[in-house]
């Protein structure tokens, strides 16, 4: 009875979790065009419901009752993957990312993640690394210059950042003395717990990597629209366009923020001044900042070259993590 | 001092060069050569220290149907160390010609548009392969001979066919168009595949500004050899001027490029001007200068945000885009057209300044400088901006004297080539101003130039305003004269004036024989116009000498070994507009 009771317990969470993605993922979509409506001195969508605030949906609407055309000379079963390889693994993320600690309510003891793997951290990253391949793949699938030299990109960019955010991520671990998410948090003690303050050069190569990942602005090489028309995406269309950039710049960056969050600035930690929902409110107001963060940067700045980020990610960020880990070490040891 | 090269300096050529003649019309200076010593002549201009016409500005052919022999090259070169030009011609034996190209690498592409439009074979060529039409064309369409509204052959009957509808009794002949296997042919012949693939960068894509077709040939992303084919805009314009009054043509001088109409125009009229020795009032010349000032604001802004764009600086985009249009209410409200304004007329301009456009314009002068900062601050030092265009398409004074680059694209490299200063036409001469130089001739300096040139124009801007002020009731177009069309208030007071108008709308401004070259400083380069006339209503020749077809010459010698992601931040540096280019 009680397998049976988790893993209804588990399924229920699995969906509301996904079901929130998407939704979330839809209205991050409008925070991100607001939010560059208003860098560039525009109003962003305005028309649909209050201030567009249904603007996702009839967006959704739009996508989904799309002629979906697929070239007669793709791969077909790549073609069809990719998009879908590049989405799930994203949206697979979340099966570690824990938004709080467990709380009763009405009697009820209500866990707000799906599962506290103690190897949460390393699974988040495996999974973020297999959703590029539905960049490589869709780039390789659509038998088309331009997507091939997007998907190139990608794997050339993809090989430099990970490294680094291999190791990057490597300080707050020694800190915390735990994969598990929930410990990395638990191990942030007060305002001057946080990570952020002993690892800075960490912070500075995640943001770097995220950004890399997430393709977004400075290193978005795989879609410069100005050179390779629209990237590895170009032969895509309707819902499975439309995955595309859910995955990497809705979700993917929604998720590897949350990631940040519990890394560098105690997860959901806060005062306690709303109640029991206050480790929620914490935690998503932290995550929307990082999130904001990211879409400033991509809405300032212009595009690096492919052999500039390989050079900045080999050159630069590597060093720099581990010179981290290094000095990281150094003030354990004599610490104790 | 004219910029034309003295009647009695070219005379001393006699005694080198037996069959030299030496001819003058106005202030321009032509000479004459036999067939068998143009390329010893050339070269010795170019290569005496005495005349040293190092730089390449234009080549051209005219057809003269009724002579024997029947076509006549003009080549137009400058001479940087005495700041003089001169006209160089000679008569082509049958069809066949030596070529330039190994004492200018620019004759390159004029020589393919001469072959292309007047059938003429230079030999020595070494690609000699259509400019602008495909290469299975069989005609060449600027000779006389050839009538202006084509050969129809290609039958094409029109749906509505059989209905007796008057306004559907269309013609069900037509001109050729080229079809897929013809474009194949044009491409193999101006590429040949060596590495991995062959990337068709255009002709419609994001990053071309235009219909542009590229071709790179590409080894992984490195751009190991490339052409280009343009043509996708050629509307055959020089064409077309040959049917129309010269009023007539300045619309097509705004479609040219689109971008900064009243530069294009107000280079035209002057050299119209000329031809017919006009001399436009005072304040004209006023507006003229302050109105492609304002243009030339217009069009860098355009190129920054475009630029920027390309580079993944989205936002810039829309920051300029803003200042843009505040120029283009500008324009609107004194020429009545946003972008295709045609508001140069021969003899002074259209309309007179409406009232309250001074105090708009001095807002915009305030205003303006806070914005160039803003832009600056975003661009200037940033890092990854500095990456993308450093090194990015170097230029050596070299290249600029052999490919006759022009505009920023000369002064990048340091060459101080600005016809605004060499050749002073309207107010250019009274109003004070600094040309930037470059020093590296990257796409870095090109950025730096062009903001610098931006501050400039409004310096430039804010002089003719304080002048205009003065100028208030002055006429704004030179009605006196014969060639000049009189207003649409006196036609409709004085019968006198109805006649003039008639006559001038319907013969043109019968010009005097003779032939003229004036540029002008476009954004782009030197926009020149060529004009030959033989005492009729319209020009007997028009030869457009596009600063971005030239500029734009230069782009597969400095692409090649750099990648993809350069060829978008060199070709935004170059920028050219194709509608100019093509003509």
């Amino acid at each position: 009875m009680e397998i049976l009771g988790t893993v209804i317990g588990v399924v229920v969470k699995s969906l509301i979790f996904i079901v929130g993605m998407f939704l979330a993922a839809a209205y991050l979509t409008l925070i991100e065009r607001k939010f560059a409506g208003h860098v560039q001195q525009r109003p962003g969508p305005l028309h649909v419901g209050f201030h567009g605030l249904l603007q996702p949906i009839a967006d959704a609407l739009k996508v989904l009752t799309k002629e979906d055309i697929v070239p007669a000379n793709v791969d077909r079963v790549l073609f069809y993957l990719a998009s879908l390889l590049a989405f799930v693994p994203a949206i697979m993320i979340l099966a570690v990312i824990p938004f709080g600690e467990p709380f009763t309510l009405f009697g009820i003891e209500i866990k707000p993640y799906i599962t506290d793997l103690n190897v949460g951290l390393i699974l988040a990253l495996a999974f973020g690394s297999i959703s590029i391949y539905g960049v490589i793949f869709a780039g390789w699938a659509s038998n088309s210059k331009y997507p091939m030299i997007g998907g190139l990109r990608k794997a050339a960019v993809l090989i430099g950042y990970e490294v680094a955010l291999g190791f990057a991520m490597v300080g707050p671990l020694m800190m915390a003395g735990s994969f598990s998410l929930r410990e990395i948090v638990a191990a942030q003690d007060g305002f001057f717990g946080a990570f952020i303050w002993y690892q800075p050069i960490a912070f500075i190569v995640i943001l770097f990597a995220i950004l890399a990942e997430t393709g977004r602005t400075p290193f978005d090489v795989q879609e410069a629209e100005a050179e390779l028309v629209s990237g590895y995406n170009t032969e895509y269309s309707g819902m499975k366009f439309g995955l595309f950039p859910l995955a990497e710049w809705y979700i993917g960056t929604f998720v590897l923020s949350a990631i940040a969050v519990i890394l560098f600035f105690g997860g959901w930690k806060g005062p306690q001044i709303f109640g029991f929902l206050s480790p929620f409110i914490w935690f998503f107001l932290k995550v929307a900042m990082m999130f904001m963060f990211f879409l400033w940067v991509h809405w300032t700045l212009p595009r690096y070259r492919v052999d500039q980020i390989t050079e900045i990610a080999w050159k630069v960020m590597l060093p720099l993590s581990l010179l981290n880990i290094f000095i990281t070490a150094i003030i354990i040891l004599i610490k104790g | 001092m004219s910029i034309w090269i003295e009647k009695q300096k070219v005379e001393e050529l006699k005694k080198l060069f037996s069959s030299v003649e030496v001819y003058e019309y106005r202030d321009v200076v032509w000479v004459e050569v036999d067939t068998q010593y143009i390329k010893n002549f050339l070269k010795f201009l170019k290569e005496d220290p005495n005349y040293s016409f190092k730089m390449f500005v234009d080549f051209t052919v005219v057809d003269h149907p009724l002579h024997n022999p029947r076509f006549q090259a003009v080549y137009i070169l400058y001479s940087p160390d005495f700041n003089k030009r001169v006209i160089v011609k000679s008569w082509i034996n049958g069809e066949t010609h030596p070529t330039a190209t190994d004492i200018w690498k620019g004759a390159k592409w004029a020589e393919r548009e001469a072959y292309d439009m007047f059938g003429i074979r230079f030999e020595g060529h070494d690609n000699l392969v259509r400019m602008f039409l495909w290469e299975t064309y069989p005609y060449f369409p600027l000779r006389k001979d050839f009538p202006k509204e084509g050969i129809k052959e290609v039958y094409l009957p029109s749906l509505n066919e059989g209905e007796n509808i008057p306004s559907h009794d269309y013609d069900p002949y037509h001109t050729r168009v080229p079809t897929l296997e013809d474009l194949e042919i044009t491409e193999r012949k101006r590429i040949n595949k060596q590495n991995q693939i062959v990337l068709n960068w255009g002709p419609l894509h994001p990053g071309t500004h235009g219909t542009i077709w590229f071709l790179f040939d590409m080894e992984g992303e490195t751009i190991k050899n490339c052409d280009i084919i343009l043509g996708q805009l050629h509307r055959g314009i020089e064409k077309l001027a040959e049917d129309l009054t010269y009023t007539q043509i300045i619309p097509y001088t705004d479609r040219m490029d689109y971008i900064s109409a009243i530069c294009s125009n107000v280079a035209y009229v002057n050299a119209v001007e000329k031809i017919l020795d006009v001399e436009p009032p005072e304040k004209a010349k006023w507006i003229r200068t302050m109105m492609a000032e304002l243009q030339r604001i217009n069009s860098h802004l355009l190129w920054l945000g475009t630029t920027a764009l390309d580079l993944g600086a989205l936002t810039m985009f829309l920051y300029t885009f803003r200042e843009r249009e505040k120029l283009m209410d500008i324009i609107e409200g004194i020429a009545g057209i946003r972008l295709n304004s045609s508001f140069m007329r021969i003899g002074g301009v259209r309309y007179d300044l409406p009232e309250g456009a001074i105090e708009v314009i001095e807002h915009f002068i305030k205003d303006f400088p806070s914005r160039i900062k803003d832009y600056e601050d975003l661009l200037t030092k940033n890092r990854i901006w500095i990456k993308r265009n450093k090194d990015v398409g170097i230029v050596t004074k070299e290249d600029v004297y052999q490919y006759g680059l022009t505009g920023v694209m000369a002064r990048s490299a340091g060459v101080p080539y600005d016809i605004r200063y060499i050749q002073p036409t309207d107010a250019y001469g009274e109003v004070d101003f600094e040309i930037p130089l470059g020093t590296v001739g990257d796409a870095y300096d090109r950025y730096l130039i062009r903001m610098e040139e931006m501050k400039q124009s409004l310096n430039i801007v804010r002089q003719c305003v304080d002048k205009l002020k003065t100028l208030e009731n002055d006429k704004h177009i030179a009605t006196e004269n014969p060639y000049v069309l009189p207003t649409l208030q006196e036609t409709f007071t004085s019968i006198e004036a109805m006649v003039k108008d008639f006559n001038l709308r319907i013969y043109g401004e019968q010009a005097p024989i003779g032939e003229v070259y004036l540029s002008g400083e476009n954004p782009r380069g030197e926009l020149g116009f060529y004009i030959v006339s033989k005492g009729e209503g319209k020009p007997y020749r028009l030869r457009i000498r596009s600063g971005a077809f030239y500029n734009l010459q230069a782009f597969p010698e400095l692409i090649r070994g750099r990648t993809v992601a350069d060829a978008v931040a060199l070709l935004g540096s170059i920028d050219p507009v194709v509608g100019e280019t093509d003509r």
